[in-house]
C-alpha cells in the first residue's frame, strides 16, 4: 500500500478541513498534489469543489446519437433482412412511426451506457487497489493531504495539519509509522 | 402474374351442414381436443360455420354463415407478431409460419375474426385415426398458433403442376377442402387477379359485402348476402 | 432528525445487515416456499403447454399479462419518482430515493418475465433478441411486442445503474467498517471508491444524467406497454388515450407500493426516525393527485366510448358497467378513488395508517383495473358467435401469488445485504441543511454586528 508517499491529516468536520486545505495551499502545494478524500460530496465546501470540469454529459449525448443510429440501423436493417417484397398488415416493415419507437429506446440505452462509462473511467473506479488511503473516512472523517512531498518538510506539513485542527495526522511510504 | 387467391361464399346456399368444417379437419391435420377442452373454448376449427337467430319464436329464421380466415389484404395479425411468424404471402394468403412461432398469441387477439387456434395442447390422434393423417400437410406442436391457409399445400400442388406443364393454372382447378366439399356449392375459390374468373364474377355481385369491412382490414372472402329472407325464395 | 451524528447515522442504517432476527427466517421461509411453488407450477406448464391454464379462446391473455403491466406498472414507483425528486432537489427525497429504486427493479424484472411466463414456447423467447441466424430468425421491429422488449431491456438496464451508483460510496462505508469475508465482497462491489472530490461529482454529475434519461424511459416503458393493446384493432384496446392513461395508472400504483414498502421497512427496520409521517404525507399527497389523474382518465375514457356508442365498443362497455364484470369494475372504483379520496384528502387521516390503507386499495384496485382493460374487451371481441369468458386455473393463481412472494423475498434480502436508505446521502444532506444553517446564523451576526 505505501508505494507512494504522503502526509494527511484526518478531519472530524467540513470546516477545519477547509482551513487544511488552505495551510496546504499556502504552503504552495500545487493542487494536483493535494489530496482530499470524504464520507460525503461535502460540494458546499472548498475541498469539495476541486475537478468539475467533465463533458460528461456531451459524452453522454454522443453515446445517444450513436444509440440512436444502431437503432434506426436495425429497424432498416429488418427491412433488407428479409426478401424486399415482405409486407405485413397491408403496411411496409419498415416506416417512421414505428421505428422511432426502437430507434428512440435505442438512443436511451446508448446515453446511459455512455455516462456509465465515462463515470468508471474518469472517477478512476475500477481500481481495487488503493496507493493511499484511510478507513477512518467510513467513521466520518474528511481526509487532507500532500502526495510525495520533501522530506525535509515533513514537521513543516505536519504542523500545518495539525494547526488547522486535524485530529490524526498519518503518513505512507517514507513517512509512514515506521 | 401474381395469383390474388379469394374465395366467395353464397350464405343463400348455405345449409349449415359443417360438412366443410368435417373436410377441413381432415384435409389440414386438425386434431380434436375432446368435449371438455372443446366446451371451454379450446376447439380448433379452421372453419366454422356461425348460427344466428333471427325473430321470435315460432317465428324464428336461423342464419348459417362459414367463417373461416378472410386472409385480409391489411390484416391485423400480422405486423404484431414479434418473430415474423405471421406474414403475407406473395399470393395473397396471411402466411403462419408454425416453426416460428413462439406463441404470444397476440395475432389471435388482434384478428377481429376469431379464426386462429391455438394449441392449449400437444394435438393426440388416437389409433387409428393416425393413420389418417395427411402427409402433405404438418402438425402443429403444443404453444404454436395455427389457422386456415386456404388449403395451401393444394395451391402449391397445382402450381406446380401448372409449371410442369407449362401452363397457367386453371379457374377451379384449386379447390381447398371445405370448398370441395361443400354439398350446395356455396363456396367459390379462384384467383382474384384475373377478372374473368368465377370467384371475380361473383364477388362483383351486388350482393357482396365483406365481413367487418368498416375496420378496413380488406378481407379477400366476399360474402353474397341471403336474398331469400325478403320473400322471393329463389333469387 | 437534526440531532443525529454522522456515525449515529451509520449504526442506525447498517444494523439490519449485521442483526437477523427468528422472525426474519421464518418469513424468508414462508416466501421462498411460496416461490418454489409457483416455479414448479410453471415447470409443469412448460411440460403439459398453456391448457393448464384458464386461456381460451377468444380470451387469450388474462392473469399473466395482467400481472406483467401491474408488475410494470409498480415499477415505476421507484426511479421514476426518485429521478423526478432528484431532478426538483426535493431534499425529502433523501431516505425515500433507495428503497423506491428497489422496487423499481425487482418488480420490473418480476414484471419482465411474464411476457416468458405467458408463452406457448418459452424456451423460444429469445428469438426477440436481434443476432444472425442462419434460419434467418430475425425479429419484426414493428411488433409491439418487440418495443417491449426494447424499451423494458433499457429501463432494466438504466433502473439498474440507477439503483447502484449511489450504492458505491455505501458499499465502500461497509467494507471499511466490515472484516473478513465481507470486507473483500463489499470491497468488490464499491469498486475502488475512495471518495475523492473528483469520484464525488463524477458520480453526481452521472447521477444528474441518469435521472434526466430515466423519465423519458419510464414514460416510453409503459407506454408502450399500453400500445400492445392500443394497436390492436380489438373494442375499448384501439385508443389513442390508452399511452398516458397508462402512464397515470403506473405512476398511481407505483407511489401506492412505495407507500407500503416504506411502512414494512419502517416497522420491521426501525427506521422510525428516518421514514418519518412527513415522508407519508408527501407521498400521500402525490398518491392523492394520481387518484384525481386517474378518475380523470376514467371518465374521459367511458365518456367518449358512451357517446361515441359504436356497436362493439358499446358491447364491451355495457359488459363492465351492466353486466359480469360489473362488480369487478365498481370494486376498481371503489378502491381507486371512492376509498383513497377521503382519506388523502383530510389531513386528519393522511397518517402512516391512513396512507397505507388507501394504498393497499390502490395496488388491488389498479390490479383489478388492468385486468379489466385486458379480459372483457377480448371475451366480447366483434361477431358475438366467438364471445367467450374466462377463469382463473389454480396454476394462473398460484404463479400470481408466487411473484407477489418473490417480491417480497427479494425485497427481504436486499435490505440485509444493502442499507436500504442511502446513507451518505442522507449524511449529506444534513450537513447542507448545517451549513445553510451555520451560513444564515453567521450572517444574522454579522448584521447585527453592522448594527
Amino acid at each position: 500500500m505505501a508505494s507512494v508517499d504522503s502526509i494527511y491529516g484526518l478531519f472530524a468536520d467540513p470546516r477545519s478541513a477547509d482551513r487544511g486545505l488552505k495551510t496546504l495551499q499556502s504552503a504552495g502545494v500545487p493542487s494536483q498534489r493535494i489530496l482530499v478524500m470524504s464520507p460525503e460530496p461535502f460540494e458546499e465546501y472548498d475541498f469539495g469543489r476541486a475537478d468539475r470540469g467533465t463533458s460528461m454529459p456531451w459524452i453522454a449525448a454522443l453515446g445517444g446519437l450513436l444509440g440512436g443510429v444502431s437503432g434506426y440501423a436495425l429497424a432498416w436493417y429488418t427491412q433488407i433482412a428479409y426478401p424486399s417484397h415482405i409486407i405485413s398488415g397491408g403496411m411496409p416493415v419498415v416506416s417512421k412511426w414505428p421505428s422511432g419507437i426502437v430507434t428512440y429506446e435505442l438512443t436511451m440505452l446508448g446515453a446511459i451506457f455512455a455516462t456509465i462509462v465515462t463515470l468508471l473511467i474518469t472517477a478512476k473506479l475500477l481500481h481495487w487497489k488503493f496507493d493511499i488511503y484511510d478507513p477512518e473516512i467510513s467513521y466520518g472523517k474528511i481526509l487532507i493531504g500532500v502526495i510525495d512531498p520533501a522530506a525535509e518538510s515533513r514537521v513543516e506539513f505536519e504542523d500545518r495539519l495539525r494547526d488547522a485542527g486535524a485530529e490524526k495526522v498519518k503518513g505512507t511510504g517514507q513517512f509512514g509509522t515506521a | 402474374m401474381g395469383h390474388q387467391w379469394g374465395m366467395v361464399i353464397d350464405l343463400d346456399r348455405c345449409t349449415g351442414c359443417e360438412a366443410c368444417v368435417v373436410a377441413c379437419h381432415a384435409e389440414n391435420n386438425i386434431a380434436t381436443v375432446g368435449d371438455k377442452q372443446a366446451a371451454g373454448g379450446r376447439a380448433k376449427h379452421w372453419i366454422r360455420v356461425e348460427r344466428y337467430y333471427e325473430g321470435d319464436f315460432p317465428d324464428v329464421r336461423v342464419k348459417f354463415m362459414p367463417v373461416l380466415c378472410q386472409q385480409c389484404d391489411a390484416a391485423p395479425c400480422e405486423p404484431v407478431c414479434p418473430t415474423f411468424a405471421s406474414y403475407h404471402t406473395d399470393e395473397g394468403l396471411n402466411g403462419q409460419i408454425y416453426n416460428r412461432c413462439i406463441g404470444t398469441r397476440y395475432c389471435a387477439n388482434a384478428c377481429p375474426y376469431n379464426v386462429r387456434f391455438f394449441n392449449f395442447y400437444n394435438p393426440v390422434w388416437e389409433k387409428p385415426l393416425n393413420l389418417q393423417l395427411n402427409p402433405d400437410v404438418s402438425v402443429r406442436e403444443v404453444g404454436v398458433m395455427e389457422k386456415c391457409t386456404f388449403c395451401v399445400q393444394r395451391i402449391k400442388a397445382a402450381e406446380i403442376k401448372a409449371e410442369a406443364e407449362k401452363r397457367d393454372v386453371k379457374d377451379g382447378e384449386i379447390q381447398p377442402a371445405c370448398v370441395q366439399s361443400c354439398p350446395t356449392n356455396a363456396m367459390v375459390f379462384g384467383d382474384l387477379s384475373d377478372p374473368n374468373s368465377q370467384v371475380s364474377r361473383m364477388a362483383a355481385s351486388s350482393r357482396g359485402n365483406k365481413l367487418l369491412d368498416e375496420l378496413g382490414t380488406r378481407p379477400k372472402i366476399t360474402y353474397l348476402q341471403r336474398d331469400s329472407w325478403n320473400g322471393d325464395e329463389n333469387a | 432528525m437534526a440531532t443525529k451524528t454522522p456515525e449515529q447515522i451509520n449504526e442506525d442504517l447498517l444494523r439490519p445487515l449485521s442483526v437477523v432476527s427468528p422472525r426474519y427466517f421464518i418469513a424468508l421461509i414462508f416466501f421462498l416456499a411460496v416461490v418454489i411453488v409457483a416455479v414448479s407450477f410453471f415447470g409443469r406448464q412448460i411440460y403439459d403447454g398453456l391448457g393448464v391454464t384458464g386461456l381460451n379462446r377468444p380470451v387469450f391473455w388474462a392473469f399473466y399479462i395482467t400481472n406483467f403491466v401491474f408488475w410494470i406498472g409498480l415499477s415505476h414507483a421507484g426511479t421514476l419518482i426518485s429521478a423526478i425528486l432528484r431532478l426538483c432537489n426535493a431534499t425529502w427525497r433523501r431516505p425515500v430515493t433507495r428503497c423506491a429504486e428497489v422496487i423499481t427493479v425487482f418488480s420490473l424484472s418480476i414484471g419482465a418475465s411474464f411476457p416468458i411466463i405467458h408463452l406457448g414456447r418459452p424456451w423460444l423467447a429469445f428469438w426477440l433478441f436481434p443476432y444472425p441466424s442462419e434460419r434467418g430468425i430475425w425479429p419484426n421491429i414493428r411488433s409491439p411486442l418487440l418495443w417491449d422488449f426494447f424499451a423494458i431491456n433499457t429501463y432494466l438496464i438504466g433502473s439498474v445503474t440507477f439503483l447502484l451508483l449511489p450504492m458505491l460510496p455505501d458499499f465502500a462505508l461497509i467494507r471499511d467498517r466490515a472484516s473478513g469475508f465481507r470486507k473483500r465482497v463489499y470491497g468488490f462491489l464499491a469498486l475502488g471508491w475512495r471518495g475523492t472530490p473528483k469520484q464525488w461529482h463524477r458520480l453526481e454529475t452521472a447521477m444528474h444524467i441518469m435521472a434526466i434519461a430515466i423519465i423519458p424511459v419510464a414514460v416510453s416503458v409503459h407506454s408502450i406497454v399500453s400500445w400492445d393493446f392500443a394497436m390492436a384493432p380489438v373494442p375499448m384496446w384501439h385508443s389513442t388515450i390508452f399511452a398516458p392513461y397508462f402512464v397515470a395508472g403506473a405512476i398511481f400504483s407505483g407511489i401506492a407500493a412505495l407507500i407500503i414498502a416504506m411502512a414494512g421497512l419502517r416497522k420491521f427496520l426501525h427506521l422510525e426516525e428516518y421514514l418519518r409521517p412527513i415522508h407519508f404525507e408527501n407521498l400521500g399527497k402525490l398518491l392523492l393527485v394520481m387518484s384525481l389523474l386517474w378518475f380523470y382518465f376514467v371518465f374521459s375514457e367511458r365518456l367518449t366510448g358512451w357517446y361515441g356508442n359504436e356497436k362493439y365498443e358499446m358491447s364491451v362497455f355495457w359488459l363492465t358497467q351492466r353486466g359480469s364484470f360489473s362488480p369487478l369494475f365498481w370494486a376498481m372504483v371503489f378502491c381507486n378513488f371512492i376509498l383513497p379520496m377521503p382519506i388523502l384528502a383530510i389531513k386528519k387521516l393522511r397518517t402512516i395508517t391512513g396512507t397505507v390503507i388507501a394504498s393497499i386499495a390502490v395496488v388491488i384496485g389498479m390490479w383489478i383495473e388492468r385486468f379489466l382493460i385486458i379480459v372483457p374487451s377480448l371475451a366480447h371481441k366483434y361477431g358475438s358467435f366467438s364471445w367467450g369468458s374466462y377463469r382463473p386455473s389454480w396454476t394462473e393463481i398460484i404463479i400470481t401469488a408466487g411473484t407477489f412472494a418473490a417480491m417480497a423475498l427479494l425485497y427481504m434480502l436486499f435490505a440485509k445485504a444493502v442499507p436500504i436508505i442511502a446513507v451518505w446521502e442522507l449524511k449529506a444532506g444534513q450537513s447542507v441543511e448545517r451549513e445553510h444553517l451555520e451560513t444564515v446564523l453567521a450572517a444574522s451576526e454579522a448584521e447585527a454586528g453592522a448594527k
